[in-house]
């Protein structure tokens, strides 16, 4: 199987919970050894998608397919692991037992079972606190054996539904090392995060889901160049709120304008375009107390695809 | 301040109805429960009616208007008061107190008095008196005692006002004396012989066992199958069913350990028991284990059945409180089912600890052969097998969606 192989591919999913409509018609594909996140705000449709990967939800229509065969709909898969957002452990059994367990119920035994307890403890840096309860751990030690507990049985698919929430940036680290190391291996990953510069700076390749179907997919760039385009956005303070609009100023969707001392705007060309933005400020009266210019970036893509308002519903 | 918290306390009891449940309704439930066992049963002034049956064994004119007067006591309710066309024979009746079909047979006999007479007097014969003999089940302590004046009084109407209980009724004339090997003539004319404790080490305290056991069997079972909710509520149940692991396995394995969990739990208090309170175990071991069996897997069904058909922990642990209590109320857990009125008792049927504790009562107090505990194991295994297919179903929602 090449690289280039799909690992999982969704192909127009669907499914509706009465008359409400939470996919419509998802199509993506997971490349092997690629790592995926899946983004969307609030009720975009992220977790019943991944309850259909995983067989939790039956989806109303369209295919899932592993490694190019297509899976039942319904039921649990040995090729897929799944890391819920919370910690799905026995808090009171250690993180050697829990290990254990989950590994008897991924369908190991014997001495297989022992060596890739070992390789867990190992992996996730916890073999000294292997005899210790979880429930006395810290918050990343917990998220580290949760994450194990669903990659004992070496799945070639694995599901993360906010692996890093509530944990400090070293234990995020540290799981961001775990997956590479999974990926090294060949483990295809889909992650799901609100976390945004984890997506640019951990994924190969986004995608956006907004009201139940893939509002954009693919690598940053080529996200920022089918949404935001190349511009670069220039935010300027000046000594003095503005009276007057300056003329020759286009202000951006986000610029406060007249009454405020923050200027903003976007910019195609910086060399060219930004000596003579500074100019128009000068001849208008003003004097600029800092530019800062910014390169579009995912959180400006997630805005532009999904809108301001708040998803609550 | 204080009344914020005052505030936000009464919302949230009024947000959560299991705890208003458990504050207003089941004090209300129980009050009434107890009312009905203590007012219409024990203590009440209408005696619950005892199940007798009575033995003619002298068969005379005498005896027999005796009888009739026995079978006229307010109190009893004859076995065969519609049909006194086949009678009863001593052993027969001794065979149904030991059931648990009757708690009293009256048999009905003559002693013959031989009076010694002083020197010189001349001999003449005495007529018999008429005696009787209550064949009791003790595990009923008040019924022999109610009774054994009422019999009395029965047996010699001339002699006794009526209402007044006297055991020791004859009079003997002074310068009298018995021959030393006749009976007394003043012994009493009633004798209670319990026919089932006679040759038992605390009898009475394996009926307690038994009853204190099957109410945290039940308590043991609800909790064991909370930790199903508990796996729902943090998503552990979701991620389970992602391996392969199905429902099917899952809930059997619970059901499994649980049932363990309560034989060892049954054989743990019956073997302090037999060491703290000498219960004769190992001579009834083959019921007690048969018995313990499904009642622990009837139990741990129940426990599955109430987890899979609360949404939360907070609801079962409210619902559980409630069942379990006026299951053991009425099944006899916590006040003998024979001290309640003939409603209660058949109420009571409806619950575990009832058949459970009528079958562990055959083993350890009536000494019934095994095969005798049929009816109760047959309802508790039926009753398990019907709360485990019904908690399969319920588990349905967490399967599909």
């Amino acid at each position: 199987m090449t690289p280039n192989t799909a690992a999982l591919r969704i192909e127009d999913l669907r499914k509706s919970f009465g008359t409400l409509e939470v996919l419509r018609g998802v199509s993506f594909e997971l490349l092997i050894g690629e790592q995926i996140a899946l983004l969307g705000p609030n009720g975009a449709g992220k977790t019943t998608l991944v309850r259909c990967i995983c067989g939790l939800t039956r989806p109303n229509s369209g295919e899932i397919l592993l490694q190019g065969k297509a899976i039942a709909s319904h039921g649990g898969r040995d090729a897929i692991g799944l890391v819920p957002q919370e910690i799905a452990l026995y808090q009171d059994l250690s993180a050697e037992e829990n290990l254990s367990a989950f590994g008897r119920f991924h369908g190991l035994r014997g001495s297989e079972l022992k060596q890739r307890v070992e390789w867990a403890l190992a992996w996730t840096g916890l073999e000294e606190q292997r005899k210790l309860r979880v429930q006395s751990f810290s918050g990343g030690m917990k998220r580290r054996v949760n994450i194990a507990c669903g990659v004992l049985h070496r799945p070639s698919v694995l599901l993360l539904d906010e692996p890093t929430v509530g944990v400090d940036p070293q234990s995020r680290q540290r799981i961001f090392t775990m997956l590479s190391a999974l990926r090294e291996e060949g483990t295809s990953i889909l992650l799901t995060t609100h976390h945004l510069d984890e997506a640019e700076s951990q994924c190969d390749r986004i995608v956006i889901m907004d009201r139940g179907s893939v509002a954009a997919q693919g690598t940053i760039a080529e996200l920022v160049q089918q949404t935001v385009g190349n511009e670069r956005h220039v935010r300027m303070r000046v000594t003095e709120p503005l009276e007057l609009p300056i003329e020759g100023w286009q202000f951006d969707a986000t610029s406060p304008g007249v009454g405020s001392e923050q200027l903003t705007t976007r910019v195609d060309d910086v060399a060219r375009q930004l000596p003579l933005l500074l100019q128009k400020v000068t001849a208008a009266g003003y004097s600029v107390a800092e530019v800062e210019v910014h390169a579009p970036s995912l959180h400006h893509v997630f805005l532009h695809l999904t809108g301001h308002q708040l998803r609550d519903t | 301040m204080i009344w914020t918290v005052f505030r936000v306390s009464l919302s949230r009891l009024l947000h959560n109805r299991v705890e208003l449940l458990l504050a207003f309704v089941v004090p209300i439930a129980f009050f009434s429960i107890f009312a009905m066992i203590f007012g219409k049963g024990m203590g009440s002034t209408q005696t619950p009616k005892i199940k007798a049956v009575v033995i003619d064994s002298v068969q005379t004119a005498e005896s027999q208007q005796a009888v009739e007067r026995i079978r006229e006591i307010p109190c009893l309710r004859m076995l065969d008061e519609h049909d006194k066309t086949r009678p009863i024979n001593e052993q027969q009746a001794t065979d149904l107190v030991r059931r648990g079909m009757v708690t009293l047979a009256i048999v009905v006999h003559q002693r013959v008095v031989a009076p010694v007479l002083p020197a010189g007097a001349e001999a003449r014969s005495m007529p018999g008196v008429l005696t009787a003999e209550l064949l009791s089940d003790a595990s009923d302590q008040v019924a022999s005692q109610v009774v054994t004046g009422l019999v009395t009084q029965a047996l010699m109407p001339n002699h006794i006002d009526l209402g007044r209980v006297d055991p020791n009724p004859l009079m003997v004339p002074d310068g009298v004396r018995q021959a030393s090997s006749m009976e007394p003539i003043s012994a009493p004319l009633v004798h209670v012989v319990d026919v089932l404790a006679a040759d038992k080490a605390n009898p009475v305290i394996s009926m307690y066992a038994a009853g204190i056991a099957v109410m945290f069997l039940l308590f043991g079972a609800s909790s064991g199958g909370g930790s199903l909710l508990e796996e729902q509520e943090n998503h552990t149940l979701e991620r389970l069913l992602t391996t392969r692991i199905t429902m099917d396995q899952l809930l059997l394995g619970k059901w499994s350990y649980q049932t363990m969990l309560g034989v060892v739990q049954v054989g743990v208090m019956f073997l302090w028991g037999w060491l703290v309170f000498g219960i004769d175990l190992w001579r009834h071991f083959d019921g007690f284990l048969l018995m313990t069996l499904v009642t622990a897997g009837a139990a741990a069904s129940f426990g599955l059945f109430l987890a899979t058909l609360c949404r939360t922990r907070g609801q079962l642990n409210g619902i559980s409180v409630i069942l379990i209590l006026t299951m053991s109320a009425l099944g006899g857990s916590m006040v003998p089912r024979y001290l309640m009125s003939e409603t209660l008792r058949e109420a009571g049927l409806f619950t575990f600890n009832a058949w459970a504790l009528d079958g562990f009562d055959k083993v350890f107090w009536r000494e019934l052969p095994v095969a005798e505990l049929w009816p109760q194991m047959c309802v508790l295994m039926l009753s398990g097998a019907a709360f485990l297919v019904v908690s399969r179903l319920l588990a349905l929602r967490w399967e599909s969606a």
